[in-house]
């Protein structure tokens, strides 16, 4: 099932591993960053913690992993310190095309599973949403990538992807869907021709097929009044958004995505990113390759009490 | 194809026990790795380990190998074992017997996946049974490594009819199992059993070779298959299965073995899933080191 875009690069060979990543003190980073945020870093991505890490340090001056841990977790500086480790973790992370496995499955078993139970009740329609949008290539990706499928899986269904995002001046940028080669690094060729067109430079800009099928706009997800107008979605895109909020509004953002969500519908995150304490509605469900949570019919919610 | 009736099955999987092949030194040596850590009888384990030249070779070999990083080789089997671990040496020496007992030609899913599979499972078995206070992590280890032992047995005595089964599950991207019970009319779990019981494997490892799939069957009051059967699935949608991707949504927490299995570990209603699901990401590449330091010095 070739989707026409190359694998996405795969980071860093274990061999190149950097060592300094051996040290201890990154577990204890790792679980903190876990705890407070809910990313991950399993033994085989902790280099790139260390990574990160190594960044801030440079810019606050130090050089000991030890007293960077003391200032994540000193409670003058944790607040202002997690966040700009979270922006060095995720830093890079946005491009189109950016998780493979995820839209593999899309295309082989969720798209497919949403077409069978919508389909009977005569609506062909699918919505969108992709929450916390930043500069556009999440909701381009899945754009391009139902465009695809109309002719195919899709075939006499229409779809609406509503992005949104807190920052105007992303929402901006991700209007105007021009896009750099760092940011096309996963992109096809023949999805280059088939949806975009010049832009200053080497740039390309998305073509107006593609960026007709998005409504841009920005949202607050902690303002619960508008929240509440977001309905009927079949899917929810909430990439490295929710890592920078605090447990509670983590918790109120989520009830909202949960019931904005038609059941059965599918709520997906980073790749890195667990609810685990978040929620008991949603359930995390596995797919090759990839997770996603699933609000379950009603009467299946969260997880069974063994 | 029509099915093929399960006497015959039998008979056929039967007669794979006269194979020249069977591992001879499997039992006793599992008998003594089975002792607790502290216990087991190293110089025993060397002079089982001896009495197969081609695995005291391997064994050589493989501590020798860069994985290891040892300064200075290792020129005795004892060496070898220290570095390697007790752990080590059973993967090696099963991955081993079941290798020589099938040959080249006969696999049907290929070598290195099976063990990438077997291993991540038994690797998974026991991690997940010590997250959640199973009591014998390293049981489930063993349940693991062996609970797809039918399929070598499906590989050797119905290479033919398997090498179909396996081509129609790639390509619809179905359980295996599914596709088994279609084409031949009973799965690797029915077949493997057969053998699990001629070779007097322990009953628990028997009824987790015969019920993982089907474990609400299952004889009640053995969480390892239920265990062994969540483990499977785990690695199964996380780049340790048959080589291909099932193409299904996969919701443990509502699969009967997920609830059977909490009932004897109440701590799995507090697992963390998505943490333990990424650190799977890292067996992987473990797994495919080891499985490929085996057989690249075969």
């Amino acid at each position: 099932m070739p989707l026409d875009t190359q694998t996405p690069s795969k980071p860093a060979v274990v061999s190149s591993r950097d060592d300094d990543a051996r040290d201890p003190v990154y577990l204890k980073i790792r679980d903190l960053v876990y705890q407070a945020c809910g990313i991950y870093h399993s033994e085989e991505k902790l280099y790139l913690l260390a990574g990160a890490c190594k960044r801030r340090m440079a810019n606050t001056k130090g050089t000991d992993p030890r007293q960077y841990l003391d200032l994540l977790s000193g409670a003058s500086t944790r607040v202002v310190e997690l966040r700009e480790l979270l922006n060095e973790i995720t830093i890079g992370e946005t491009c189109l095309f950016r998780s493979q496995p995820q839209l593999t499955a899309l295309q082989n078993v969720i798209l497919p599973e949403l077409i069978a139970t919508r389909g009977k009740i005569g609506l062909k329609k699918l919505k969108i949403w992709s929450a916390g949008c930043s500069t556009g290539e999440e909701p381009y990706t899945l754009a391009m990538f139902l465009i695809e499928q109309s002719e195919k899986l899709l075939k006499g269904w229409t779809f609406e992807i509503q992005a949104t995002d807190l920052n105007d001046r992303s929402v901006e940028t991700a209007k105007a869907g021009i896009y750099g080669g760092y940011a096309l690094r996963n992109t096809s060729d023949l999805y280059k021709r088939k949806y975009f067109g010049p832009a200053e430079g080497e740039k390309l800009r998305v073509n107006d097929e593609v960026r007709s099928r998005i409504t841009f706009s920005r949202l607050n997800l902690n303002d619960d009044s508008k929240m509440l107008f977001m309905k009927g979605m079949d899917l929810i895109f909430c990439c490295n958004v929710l890592i920078y909020f605090d447990i509670a509004s983590k918790r109120r953002v989520v009830q909202h995505f949960f019931s904005s969500l038609q059941a059965p519908g599918y709520f997906f995150l980073g790749h890195a990113e667990s609810l685990y304490q978040v929620t008991d509605q949603f359930r995390l469900v596995h797919l090759p390759g990839t997770t996603t949570y699933l609000k379950g019919l009603p009467g299946s919610e969260g997880n069974p009490k063994p | 194809m029509t099915a093929i009736p399960l006497r015959e099955m039998q008979k056929k999987v039967e007669a794979l026990r006269s194979l020249p092949s069977s591992p001879a030194v499997l039992k006793p040596l599992l008998d003594v790795l089975h002792e607790p850590p502290d216990k087991v009888p190293i110089d025993k384990v060397v002079k089982l380990v001896s009495y197969e030249k081609t695995i005291a070779a391997q064994l050589l070999r493989i501590a020798n190998s860069p994985l290891y990083g040892r300064t200075k080789p290792a020129e005795s089997i004892q060496a070898a074992i220290f570095t390697l671990g007790i752990q080590r040496i059973e993967d090696i020496l099963l991955s081993n017997c079941f290798s020589k007992m099938v040959p080249s030609d006969k696999w049907v899913v290929d070598p290195g996946v099976f063990w990438r599979h077997s291993f991540g499972c038994a690797l998974v078995c026991r991690e997940f049974a010590e997250r959640i206070g199973y009591s014998d992590p390293d049981k489930a280890y063993l349940a693991g490594l062996l609970h797809d032992l039918g399929i070598i047995v499906n590989s050797l005595a119905f290479t033919e009819q398997y090498r179909e089964v396996l081509a129609k599950a790639v390509e619809a991207g179905r359980p295996l199992d599914e596709q088994e019970e279609e084409t031949l009319g009973f799965t690797h779990c029915q077949s493997g059993v057969i053998l699990a019981k001629a070779w007097a494997l322990p009953q628990a490892i028997r009824d987790v070779i015969e019920w993982h799939h089907t474990t609400t069957l299952a004889p009640a009051g053995n969480p390892l298959i239920a265990l062994t059967h969540l483990a499977d699935l785990l690695c199964r949608v996380r780049n340790l299965g048959y080589g291909y991707e099932e193409w299904r949504v996969v919701d443990l927490a509502t699969d009967p073995g997920w609830i059977d299995l909490g009932e004897h570990c109440p701590k799995l209603a507090t697992i963390d899933l998505a943490r333990f699901t990424m650190d799977l990401d890292a067996y992987v590449v473990r797994i495919t080191k080891l499985v490929d330091t085996i057989f690249s010095v075969n």
